[in-house]
């Protein structure tokens, strides 16, 4: 009888796991449980034929173990020639220990429906179910949060992935300052903010690190070379996207009873005729330039910025 | 769609490591915790159970059968099998939503806590920026209101600068776009609403109760006027990237934005801050709108 496959998949893990070296794929064939070993007096017409089909059930059993995050590792033997062996660290491959709470595992769930319909729903989902192992069991916890999806792209997605395998990619960029071109980058980290995405990473044409906005990738990101190409620094340079590096004060003139966000943000510094005056501090030019500029049109009461952000 | 050997494999490891963490487990228990049937629990656990090492020479998990026919899951042996950790993919998807809520001010106390045991468990998968701009006040007071089910009077100043004092009734905080936002029904505008945490400047909770249920239709309720369309060169493309359901396309020097607006002034005052860089905007109404804006702003700094 066949085995099921989520049984061949565990067999395959539990192997690997044990074996005190590697196992071969040869071994893989033979010994572990779901897995068709050769016919014996087959024909050659045969046992190619099972070879083949072997080889595809085994790579895709591979590959969607990696996709789950168990680490199987490639063994070359020098003594064995070429013959390529696998095998998982135990200690690498298992979940750390963590003690959840019912309320904590609920959070969880909320927190899947950011990615609901988007690129790492599957993953997000697949997540609490892991972690379900480590939580409290309790009454369904109700808690009055909700977070809707995120606009993310499959881009994203991949990009995550060659971060955690350190593997270049090359993507299609329209750049403010240049316009569109292929950019090659070995990524060091994924970046939020306010629910917008962003990769950081070595650019290797322009040998520097730079920021890039996923949204403005066209099209796929192409994973290029091997795993394990480059080494990630321990501090990233977040850029321009660190907006608490640089905070500089700019003076606004307010019409009573307007930019009441300006006014709770700001400090007041006095009256100029008809106008209030309030320190306000910005990391971004631009950004306080929008807001400003937003107003005047709202009300008849507009603010100026007295003192020329720059 | 039959269940993906990869989802039923989750379980199966899941159910093995809350056995080894909880001891003796009935199997209804293990049904209601995983989502899944008690047939579905017993499969799985046979499942387990024939677990083998290369040429059947081990079987690393062993159940005890008696309660096993009693519907329990007793664990006698396991032989180092465990959950699998998580991958890089599931790892950004838990923090990255936890963290970004966090940053927005829309997480419960709870998800600080499970926030931190991630941390603490994995690598930094993903770097989340932004404060809390949200009163911590603001929030304790609607979470008290929700959890109470009472109304709440909210001092609110909408996108368009208006303050106004409405009294709503608050249902649930909300994740919208990287920002906190208050679902609730307002009884000013007799309609559900969605209000910003960070604009709401002050919360009175209310001794009457909450009379409207929550919707499952809310979310935004701004229904877009007219679609523009709003040519400009590259450098100016910041601007206009974060609005409602845009569409950007790159040409030659240039790119053309096509979005949904719903308040004219508002997308008016956008577009002035990069004004040296539109190529042409449409629909007149927009052009109108700016015209206006700019006449407002050049008349206050005159």
């Amino acid at each position: 009888m066949a085995v099921p496959k989520p049984q061949r998949l565990l067999n395959l893990i539990v192997g690997l796991s044990s074996t005190r070296h590697r196992l071969t794929r040869e071994q893989i064939r033979d010994t572990i449980e779901g897995y068709e070993p050769l016919p014996r007096g087959a024909s050659e017409e045969e046992i190619r034929k099972a070879e083949q089909s072997f080889e595809r059930m085994f790579e895709r059993d591979k590959k969607e173990l990696r996709e789950l995050g168990v680490p199987i590792e490639t063994v070359e033997d020098p003594v064995h020639g070429d013959e390529i062996g696998y095998r998982i660290r135990p200690a690498e491959a298992a979940m750390p220990p963590l003690d959840l709470t019912a309320a904590e595992l609920a959070v969880l769930s909320i927190a899947t429906d950011y990615w609901r319909g988007a690129v790492l729903d599957g993953a997000a989902q697949q997540a609490v179910m892991k972690l379900a192992s480590s939580a409290e069991h309790g009454p369904r916890v109700e808690l009055p949060f909700a977070a809707l999806p995120a606009v993310s792209s499959d881009a994203f997605g991949t990009l995550v992935e060659a971060v955690g395998e350190r593997q270049s990619v090359r993507f299609e960029y329209s750049s403010s300052s240049s316009g569109v071109g292929t950019r090659t980058i070995d990524p060091w980290t994924v970046v939020l903010r306010a629910g917008v995405a962003y990769v950081i990473g070595y650019d290797r044409d322009r040998e520097a690190p730079r920021t890039f906005r996923v949204q403005r990738i066209g099209g796929r990101v192409t994973r290029i070379g091997d795993p394990g190409a480059y080494e990630i620094p321990a501090e990233i340079p977040l850029g321009a996207l660190d907006g608490s590096g640089d905070v500089k004060t700019a003076r606004v003139a307010l019409r009573p009873e307007s930019g009441h966000g300006l006014r709770r943000r700001g400090t007041p510094a006095g009256v100029d005729g008809g106008w209030d005056l309030y320190d306000v501090e910005y990391a971004h030019p631009e950004d306080l330039v929008a807001e400003v500029l937003g107003l005047a049109g709202a009300r008849a009461s507009s603010p100026r910025v007295t003192s020329r952000p720059r | 769609m039959a269940e993906q050997a990869t989802d039923r494999l989750v379980r199966m490891l899941g159910i093995l490591t809350y056995v080894e963490r909880h001891g003796d487990t009935p199997f209804t228990e293990l049904a209601e915790h995983f989502g899944v049937t008690v047939d579905q629990v017993r499969a799985d656990i046979d499942a387990l159970w024939l677990a083998s090492e290369p040429g059947d020479s081990w079987y690393p998990i062993d159940f005890s059968a008696d309660a096993f026919d009693a519907d329990v899951a007793a664990l006698v042996r396991n032989d180092g099998v465990s959950q699998v950790r998580l991958s890089p993919r599931e790892a950004v998807a838990l923090v990255g939503a936890l963290s970004t809520m966090g940053a927005a001010g829309a997480l419960p106390e709870a998800g600080t806590q499970v926030l931190a045991k991630l941390r603490e468990a994995l690598a930094e998968p993903v770097i989340v920026l932004g404060d809390d701009a949200v009163d911590g006040r603001v929030r304790d007071a609607l979470v008290d209101a929700i959890a109470r089910y009472r109304q709440a009077e909210v001092a609110y100043v909408d996108a368009l600068d208006r303050r106004t004092s409405r009294t709503v009734d608050p249902h649930r905080l909300v994740l919208i776009d990287g920002h906190a936002y208050l679902e609730c029904y307002c009884r000013r505008a007799e309609d559900y609403r969605v209000l910003r945490l960070d604009r709401i400047e002050d919360v009175t909770v209310l001794d009457g109760a909450v009379e409207h249920p929550p919707t499952d239709s809310a979310g935004f309720t701004l229904t877009p006027a007219f679609t523009a369309t709003v040519r400009i060169a590259r450098a100016g493309r910041w601007a206009l990237e974060d609005m409602p359901g845009v569409r950007i396309e790159d040409a030659e020097d240039d790119v053309i934005a096509t979005f949904d607006v719903a308040d004219d002034a508002w997308v008016a005052g956008r577009l002035l801050t990069v004004a040296p860089h539109l190529r042409s905007v449409s629909p007149r109404r927009l052009v109108d709108a700016l015209h206006r804006q700019a006449t407002a702003v050049l008349d206050v700094q005159r």
